[in-house]
C-alpha cells in the first residue's frame, strides 16, 4: 500500500452515498461521479459499500497494462490516472480487465474515466473529496499510524485473491484484528470464485440520457 | 445474429453510469484561484455541518469541506448539493397573486403584494376579529426570522394563532425535556458520544437523516463503546449495532419501561442520584413494575431476553447516553416516550456527566433554534411561556407594547388546519413550511388551506403549498442572508451571508418589516439587517433559561458557536446541562413523570392488520421541495417506494397500494428483509398522489400536539399499476429545470433505503 | 531493433518518393530542404514510435484486429459505408469530442483543419511534388502542378488564388485560435491542470503557437515591411517546425497516428462473428465475444492470469468482492 492512501472500511458504511456527491464536486472531476457506491445485499440488509480505485501495485495497474492506446499514466507515486483525453479510444480494456470493476466509459465521448485519487487535491497534500466527507470514515485518506491513531488497534490487509493470481494495491481495506493482514482478501470475481450469501438480484439497467450509446462513432 | 455496428454494448456500471443529472449551476467551473471561500453552515438538518461555499462574481458555485469541529469535514450527500438551490433556475424571482385559485398565479410587483397583503390581513381582521388571521413559520429560519414570526403575530397581526412546523417535529421532545429539566435542549454535546460507555440510539435512523452524526457513533465504538439500537426497521446503524431492538411502531414506552423494570429489579439503579436529584422516582418505579420483559415482549413483538440485554448493557456502562429522534416522538404518546427515555437514563445516574447523558436530534437545521424565541403557539422569546402574567409582562416591556394587547396561547398547526376547515381562520400568512407535504392526512389539509379566504405564503421555490395560495412571495435562500441557527447540541452557529439575493427576491425580514409598516406598527420592525434583530433578541432572551444573551455575532464569529445559556460576555457557553446534577426547575431537580404504555390513535382490525410507519432518506429532506429539484439528489432517490417483508409475497418493484382509513397511495415495493414482517414504511418527502401523508393519521399527542406520524393501521394490496411523480410545481409559464427531473419517472424502487445504487436499477 | 528497421525503411521509402516525385528533384527547392529532411525524420521517428506501440500486446492485438476487420471483404460488402462514416464523423468531424465539451470540440476542430491544411499544402511543397508556374513573366496567371503535370490555372489576384497563396496564412490563425483556447485552459481550468506535464501537454500547444504566429510574421514582413527581417524569420519559423516535427512522434501528437486505431477497434468489435459475451453472474450484456476473448488472450500475453474476471460485469465484480468481504472477513462493524 501506498503510505497515505485511502483505508476502506465496508463494515462502517451506511450507504449515504455522500461520497458521489462529493466526487462531482472535484475540480479534476467537474461533475462527474467517479467512484461507485454498491448496495451489496439487496432485499436482504442495507449493506453497501463504496468502490475507488485500488490503485494496483503489482502487478501494476493492470488496465494501464492492457490499454493498447498507452492512455492510462501511472505516476512514481503509485497513483493509476484516468486515460489521457487524447489517447483513449474507447476500447474497453481498462474496464473489463480491472478485477474490481472500477473504470467506467462514456462511449458516446470515447473516453474512459476512472478515480484518480483527486489528484488535484492528494498532489498538494489536500486528502480526496470522497474521503474528505464521508461521514463515518468508512472511506479513511491518510497514513496508517494515523489511522491507527483514530481507531486503535485496527488492521489492513492490502493484497486480493483472484483465481491464484494475488494483487497487491495501493489502497487498503480494513480487516479484524486475529486475521492475518499477508492473508489476500477475497477477490470474488473469477473462474472458482465461490461467494457465500444470497446471490445478486441483478437487474437491467437502461441506457441514460446522458451517455448516448445508440451514436455511432 | 450480427451485432450493429452502433457500439451498444456497454457492460452495467461502466457505460450506464448515472450520474447527476444537469445542474442548475449550469456548468462546472474550475477556475483557479477566482473565488472566495463563504464559511458557513449547511441548511439542512439539526447537526448543522461547517462547509464554505465557494463563490465567484458575486455568485455561489460549489462547495468545499471545512474544518467545523461540529463535522471535520464531513458532509452529507444533501449538505453537498446544497448550493445548487441558491442559483437554480427554478428560483422564485418575482411576487405571484391571483384573486381567486381557478385563476393562474401572476407576477406583480412587490409594491402591490404587500398592499394586498396588508389590506387582506385588515380586512379579514376588520371582519372576522383579529384571531381570523393566522401564521406559521417554520424551523429552516434563522433564529432571527423565528423570532420576528413570533413578534409580529403577536405586534402586527395581534392574533394568537401563530404556530410553526417544529410542531411535526420537535415538540415532544421538548415537551419531556420541559417537565423533566425545566430546559429544552439536549443535555450533552455530540462529542460527548465519544466519551461514552454504551450509546441507546432510539427511534432515529442516524445513517439516514444525520448521517455525519455517524461519526461521533463510530467514534464511540471505535473507542470500545456498544452502541443499542431501537427501530422497527433494519437501518444502516442498526445493521451492525450490538443491539437491534426491531420493535412495532407504536410500543415504545412499553419497551423503556420494560427496560427499567430490569433495571430496577437487577438492583443497576443509582439509589444515591435518583435521592439526591429527582422527584417522583417512586411513582415512575411503580409504573415500571407493571411492565416486566415478558409484557413488553408481546407488545413490542420483539423477544423478552432482548430487554433485559438491553437493561444490562445500557445500566452497567460505566456512562451510558441515549439519544433519540422523531421515531418514539411521532406519537400520541410522543411526549410520554421521551420520558421513558429520560427515566432510564436518570435512574442509571447517567446525566451531566462527560460521556453519560441524554439528547434528542433536532430534524431541522433550526429545529432548535427555531423552538425558542415565540413562533410557537404558547411562547413567548426566551422560551418564556404566554400564559404567565410576569413573562407577558416582561415581553411586553421589551417589545414596547401594552401588556393587554398581547394575544393569548393559540392552537398547534395541525389544529389551525381544522380551524380553517371550521373558517374559524379565514387568512394566513406562512413562511418556511410545506404543509401539502409535511401534515399528516393530506386530505384534511387540502381542504382547510382551501377553505381560507386568502393565503400568502413565502418561499423560494414554488412549494405544492405554496402553488395552492393566493400571493406568492419570493424570498431569500440560505446563503443570501446572514443569520444564526441552533443545531441539536444547542450550539448557535453562524450563517453567512455568501451573495447577494436574486434580483427581485427579499429576505423574510424585509418582508415582515414592510408588511409591520403597513399595518401602522412600523416603528417596532425597524430593522435593517438580521444583525440588529439578533441585538434585539438577546435582550428578549436574557435571563430566561434560553439566555442568549452574551451572544454576539462577533463572538460566533470567533468560536466555532456558542451553545446557549450563555449569560453574559464572557461567559463561554454551556455545552453541557446539568453538571452536579442540578435542572433548571426551581427545586434543581429532575421531576421524573411516569408514563403507562397506552395503543397508538389508529386501531388495527381485520381491514387494517399492519403498521405503516413513515420517515426520511438521506438524499432528501423534509417536504422535498428544496431537494426534489436537485439534480444529484432527484438521481440518488428519484421516487418513494413502500418497504414490504418478502413474507407478503411481493416481488421487487411490485406495485402496491397502501391502504388505511384516510386514503390510498400506490408505490413499487422495495422488498427487503430489513424490516418487521407487520410494518410497512413509506418515505415521506413526496406530494400528493405519491404522498406518504395521504395515509397518516391526524391525531395529536394531548400536550405536545405532535402528529402521530410513526404509526398507523393499513393494509397492503397488489396494484396494476405505480403512481407517477409529480413535477415539481412551477409558476404557470416555467418547467422545472429538464436536467434535474431526468429520473423522476423512474417505475423502480432504490436499491436500497439510501437510494440507488451508482449502477444498480 | 525491429523498430529501428521498420523506421529506416520507412524513411528511405519517403526519400524514394521525395526523388520520383519531384521529378528526380527537378522541382525540388532547396531552400526548402531543411522541411523535407526533417520530415523523413519525422517518418523515421512516427514508424519507429509505432513500431514500438503496436509491439505492446493489448496495441499488437488490436492492430491485427482492426486492420483484419477494416481490409476485410466481407465486412466491405456487410457495410461498405461503414469505414468512410467512421472516417468521416470520427477522424474528420471528431464527433465524440463534442460529447466532452462543446468548446474544447470546436477548438480542437480549429486546430485539426489547421494543420491538416497547413500539412496538405507544406509538405508536397517542400518535397517538390507541388509546384507553381507563371503562365507569363509575373503573372497574374499561374497553373499549379502536381507532380510534374499541370492540373490548374488560376489568377493570383482572383479569391481562389488568394486564398491558394495564402492557404498557410488561413491555416496558422486557424491554429492560433485554438491553441490559444487551450493553452488558456491548461492555465486556468483546474481540471486541465491536474498531473499536467510541461512537456507533454503545453509544449505542443506553445510549438503550434509559435511555427503560426512565425508564419504569419513573414506574410507581414514580405507584405507590410518590404521584407523586412524576413531571412531571421524564415529561420526561426523553420527551426520551430523541424524541432516540432522531430517532437512529433514522442509526446502529445502521436495521438495523431494513434486515433485511428478507435476505427479499427470499432470495426473489430462489432463485425466479428457478432456474438454477446453475457456476465458469468447477471447475465446482462458485457461485449462482443470476439472482443473478450481478445482481451482474455492480451491479459494472458502480459501474464495476468486473473483473465477469467473479464468475463463478470463490472458491476458484479464489486459486488461479488463486497459480498465475499462481508460475509466471510468483515460481517459487522
Amino acid at each position: 500500500m501506498m503510505g497515505r492512501t485511502i483505508v476502506i472500511d465496508p463494515g462502517r458504511c451506511i450507504g449515504c452515498q455522500a461520497c458521489v456527491s462529493a466526487c462531482r464536486e472535484c475540480d479534476s472531476h467537474r461533475g462527474k461521479s467517479m467512484i461507485h457506491l454498491d448496495y451489496l445485499d439487496q432485499g436482504g440488509s442495507v449493506a453497501s459499500s463504496p468502490t475507488v480505485c485500488m490503485h494496483c501495485e503489482d502487478p501494476v495497474a493492470p488496465c494501464a497494462q492492457v490499454c493498447p492506446a498507452e492512455a492510462i499514466l501511472v505516476t512514481p507515486d503509485g497513483v493509476v490516472h484516468d486515460a489521457d483525453k487524447s489517447r483513449c479510444i474507447g476500447c474497453g480494456n481498462c474496464v473489463n480487465a480491472c478485477p474490481m470493476g472500477v473504470p467506467k466509459i462514456d462511449l458516446a465521448a470515447k473516453l474512459q474515466f476512472k478515480c484518480n485519487l483527486c489528484y488535484d487535491r492528494t498532489s498538494y497534500g489536500l486528502a480526496p473529496m470522497c474521503a474528505t466527507v464521508c461521514p463515518t470514515g468508512s472511506i479513511f485518506y491518510g497514513t496508517l499510524e494515523e489511522l491507527r491513531t483514530e481507531r486503535p488497534g485496527v488492521e489492513v490487509a492490502s493484497t486480493f485473491d483472484f483465481d491464484g493470481s494475488i494483487i497487491s494495491t495501493g489502497v487498503a481495506m480494513v480487516v479484524p484484528r486475529g486475521r492475518p493482514v499477508d492473508e489476500p482478501l477475497p477477490g470474488g470475481a473469477g473462474e472458482h470464485a465461490h461467494v457465500t450469501g444470497s446471490p445478486q438480484p441483478a437487474g437491467h439497467l437502461e441506457p441514460s440520457a446522458d451517455n448516448v450509446l445508440g451514436e455511432p462513432l | 445474429m450480427t451485432v450493429p455496428l452502433d457500439p451498444t454494448i456497454t457492460p452495467p456500471g461502466t457505460g450506464r453510469f448515472r450520474d447527476a443529472g444537469g445542474l442548475p449551476a449550469d456548468r462546472w467551473r474550475a477556475i483557479r484561484g477566482e473565488e472566495t471561500l463563504v464559511a458557513t453552515h449547511c441548511c439542512f438538518c439539526g447537526v448543522q455541518c461547517g462547509m464554505y461555499l465557494r463563490v465567484h462574481d458575486g455568485k455561489v458555485f460549489g462547495v468545499e469541506p471545512r474544518d467545523h469541529d461540529i463535522n471535520r469535514m464531513r458532509l452529507c450527500p444533501k449538505g453537498l448539493n446544497a448550493y445548487q438551490q441558491v442559483n437554480h433556475p427554478d428560483r422564485l424571482t418575482s411576487p405571484l397573486l391571483r384573486k381567486s385559485r381557478a385563476d393562474d398565479l401572476r407576477p406583480v410587483s412587490w409594491e402591490q403584494a404587500l398592499d394586498v397583503t396588508a389590506e387582506q390581513i385588515q380586512r379579514i381582521q376588520a371582519e372576522h376579529g383579529r384571531d381570523a388571521f393566522g401564521m406559521l413559520g417554520g424551523a429552516s429560519l434563522f433564529t432571527e426570522k423565528t423570532y420576528l414570526v413570533g413578534k409580529f403575530a403577536r405586534v402586527a397581526l395581534r392574533t394568537r394563532h401563530v404556530d410553526y412546523n417544529g410542531r411535526l417535529c420537535m415538540v415532544s421532545a421538548a415537551g419531556a425535556n420541559k417537565l423533566s429539566f425545566g430546559i429544552d435542549r439536549a443535555a450533552n454535546p455530540f462529542a460527548d458520544c465519544l466519551l461514552s460507555d454504551c450509546l441507546l440510539i432510539a427511534g432515529s435512523n442516524v445513517g439516514e437523516c444525520f448521517p455525519v452524526m455517524t461519526q461521533y457513533l463510530w467514534g464511540a465504538r471505535d473507542r470500545g463503546a456498544k452502541l443499542i439500537v431501537i427501530d422497527p426497521r433494519e437501518t444502516s446503524i442498526a445493521r451492525t449495532a450490538d443491539i437491534h431492538v426491531a420493535l412495532r411502531p407504536g410500543t415504545d414506552a412499553a419497551f423503556f419501561n420494560a427496560v427499567l423494570h430490569v433495571v430496577v429489579s437487577e438492583g443497576l439503579t443509582d439509589e444515591a442520584f435518583l435521592a439526591e436529584h429527582t422527584t417522583g422516582w417512586d411513582e415512575v418505579r411503580a409504573a415500571a413494575a407493571e411492565c416486566p420483559p415478558e409484557l413488553a415482549a408481546e407488545i413490542c413483538g420483539i423477544p423478552a431476553e432482548q430487554v433485559t440485554q438491553v437493561a444490562r448493557m445500557f445500566a452497567t456502562a460505566p456512562k451510558a447516553m441515549a439519544w433519540h429522534a422523531r421515531g418514539i416522538e411521532h406519537h400520541t404518546q410522543g411526549v410520554e416516550n421521551c420520558l421513558t427515555v429520560i427515566n432510564l437514563c436518570v435512574a442509571t445516574g447517567n446525566l451531566g456527566k462527560p460521556g453519560a447523558g441524554y439528547g434528542t436530534i433536532t430534524g431541522q437545521g433550526n429545529g432548535q433554534g427555531g423552538r425558542e424565541h415565540g413562533q410557537k403557539s404558547d411562547m413567548l422569546p426566551g422560551g418564556r411561556s404566554i400564559s404567565d402574567p410576569v413573562h407577558r409582562m416582561q415581553v411586553a416591556d421589551i417589545w414596547g407594547v401594552d401588556v393587554d394587547d398581547l394575544p393569548q396561547a393559540g392552537t398547534s398547526m395541525m389544529e389551525m388546519v381544522h380551524q380553517m376547515s371550521r373558517g374559524e381562520i379565514r387568512g394566513l400568512f406562512g413562511l418556511c413550511n410545506n404543509p401539502f407535504v409535511s401534515l399528516p392526512n393530506y386530505t384534511v389539509v387540502k381542504a382547510g388551506y382551501d377553505a381560507l379566504e386568502f393565503h400568502a405564503q413565502c418561499d423560494f421555490f414554488l412549494s405544492e403549498t405554496a402553488a395552492n395560495a393566493h400571493l406568492v412571495l419570493p424570498v431569500t435562500s440560505w446563503a443570501e442572508d446572514d443569520g444564526v441557527m441552533a443545531n441539536a447540541e444547542a450550539r448557535v452557529v453562524r450563517h453567512r451571508k455568501a451573495q447577494e439575493p436574486l434580483p427581485g427576491v427579499r429576505t423574510d425580514t424585509w418582508v415582515l418589516c414592510e408588511l409591520a409598516e403597513r399595518l401602522g406598527v412600523g416603528d417596532k420592525f425597524d430593522y435593517a439587517d438580521s444583525e440588529q434583530v439578533f441585538e434585539e433578541l438577546r435582550i428578549a432572551s436574557r435571563g430566561t433559561v434560553n439566555d442568549y444573551y452574551g451572544i454576539t455575532y462577533a463572538r460566533l464569529d470567533e468560536t466555532g458557536g456558542i451553545a446557549w445559556p450563555c449569560p453574559d460576555l464572557n461567559h463561554p457557553g454551556t455545552p453541557r446541562l446539568f453538571e452536579g446534577g442540578r435542572t433548571y426547575h426551581a427545586d434543581g431537580k429532575v421531576h421524573l413523570q411516569a408514563v403507562r404504555w397506552h395503543p397508538p390513535a389508529d386501531p388495527y382490525d381485520d381491514e387494517f392488520p399492519i403498521t405503516l410507519t413513515t420517515g426520511r432518506t438521506v438524499a432528501h429532506f423534509l417536504s422535498g421541495n428544496q431537494t426534489r429539484r436537485l439534480g444529484g439528489l432527484v438521481e440518488q432517490t428519484p421516487r418513494p417506494w413502500v418497504e414490504v417483508h418478502p413474507s407478503h409475497g411481493f416481488g421487487n418493484g411490485d406495485a402496491v397500494t397502501v391502504v388505511t382509513r384516510r386514503g390510498a397511495a400506490t408505490f413499487p415495493a422495495l422488498v427487503t428483509e430489513a424490516i418487521r414482517p407487520d410494518t410497512v414504511f413509506v418515505p415521506y418527502h413526496w406530494p400528493y398522489p405519491v404522498a406518504a401523508n395521504e395515509l397518516t393519521i391526524d391525531a395529536l399527542d394531548p400536550r405536545s400536539k405532535i402528529p402521530e406520524y410513526k404509526v398507523c393501521a393499513c393494509r397492503i394490496e397488489p396494484a396494476a399499476a405505480v403512481t407517477p411523480v409529480p413535477a415539481p410545481p412551477m409558476p404557470p409559464g416555467r418547467e422545472p429545470y429538464a436536467d434535474t427531473q431526468r429520473s423522476r419517472g423512474e417505475p423502480l424502487p432504490p436499491t436500497s433505503s439510501q437510494g440507488r445504487g451508482t449502477s444498480q436499477p | 531493433m525491429r523498430p529501428v528497421v521498420v523506421g529506416i525503411v520507412t524513411a528511405l521509402v519517403l526519400c524514394a518518393v521525395i526523388y520520383l516525385g519531384s521529378r528526380r528533384l527537378h522541382d525540388f527547392d532547396s531552400a526548402l530542404a531543411p522541411y523535407a529532411i526533417a520530415s523523413v525524420f519525422l517518418a523515421f521517428g512516427i514508424a519507429y514510435r509505432y513500431t514500438v506501440w503496436i509491439s505492446s500486446p493489448g496495441a499488437r492485438r488490436l492492430f491485427r484486429k482492426g486492420w483484419g476487420a477494416a481490409l476485410s471483404w466481407q465486412n466491405l460488402r456487410r457495410t461498405p459505408t461503414a469505414l468512410p462514416r467512421m472516417i468521416a464523423t470520427y477522424l474528420g468531424f471528431q464527433k465524440f469530442l463534442g460529447a466532452r465539451s462543446r468548446s474544447r470540440w470546436a477548438a480542437h476542430q480549429l486546430i485539426f483543419w489547421g494543420c491538416l491544411l497547413a500539412a496538405a499544402i507544406t509538405f508536397p511543397l517542400t518535397w517538390g511534388w507541388f509546384t507553381f508556374t507563371a503562365n507569363t513573366g509575373a503573372g497574374p496567371q499561374y497553373t499549379m502542378n502536381i507532380w510534374g503535370f499541370g492540373v490548374a490555372d488560376f489568377n493570383a489576384l482572383s479569391v481562389l488564388g488568394w486564398l491558394l497563396f495564402h492557404g498557410l496564412d488561413l491555416a496558422a490563425v486557424l491554429v492560433i485560435a485554438g491553441a490559444t483556447y487551450f493553452l488558456i485552459r491548461r492555465m486556468r481550468d483546474r481540471e486541465a491542470s491536474t498531473g499536467q506535464r510541461f512537456g507533454y501537454d503545453l509544449v505542443p500547444l506553445l510549438a503550434l503557437i509559435i511555427i503560426s504566429v512565425t508564419g504569419l510574421l513573414l506574410t507581414f514582413s514580405s507584405v507590410a515591411l518590404h521584407g523586412g527581417g524576413y531571412e531571421f524569420l524564415a529561420v526561426l519559423h523553420m527551426a520551430a517546425v523541424v524541432l516540432t516535427l522531430l517532437y512529433l512522434p514522442f509526446g502529445k501528437f502521436f495521438h495523431i497516428a494513434q486515433r485511428p486505431a478507435a476505427v479499427g477497434m470499432q470495426l473489430f468489435k462489432y463485425t466479428g462473428h457478432g456474438e454477446i459475451r453475457h456476465c458469468r453472474n447477471c447475465g446482462e450484456p458485457i461485449d462482443t465475444t470476439a472482443y473478450v476473448d481478445n482481451l482474455r488472450a492480451t491479459m494472458r500475453d502480459l501474464k495476468l492470469d486473473f483473465d477469467a474476471v473479464a468475463e463478470v460485469c463490472p458491476r458484479c465484480k464489486r459486488l461479488r468482492r463486497g459480498q465475499a468481504y462481508r460475509t466471510t472477513v468483515k460481517p459487522g462493524f
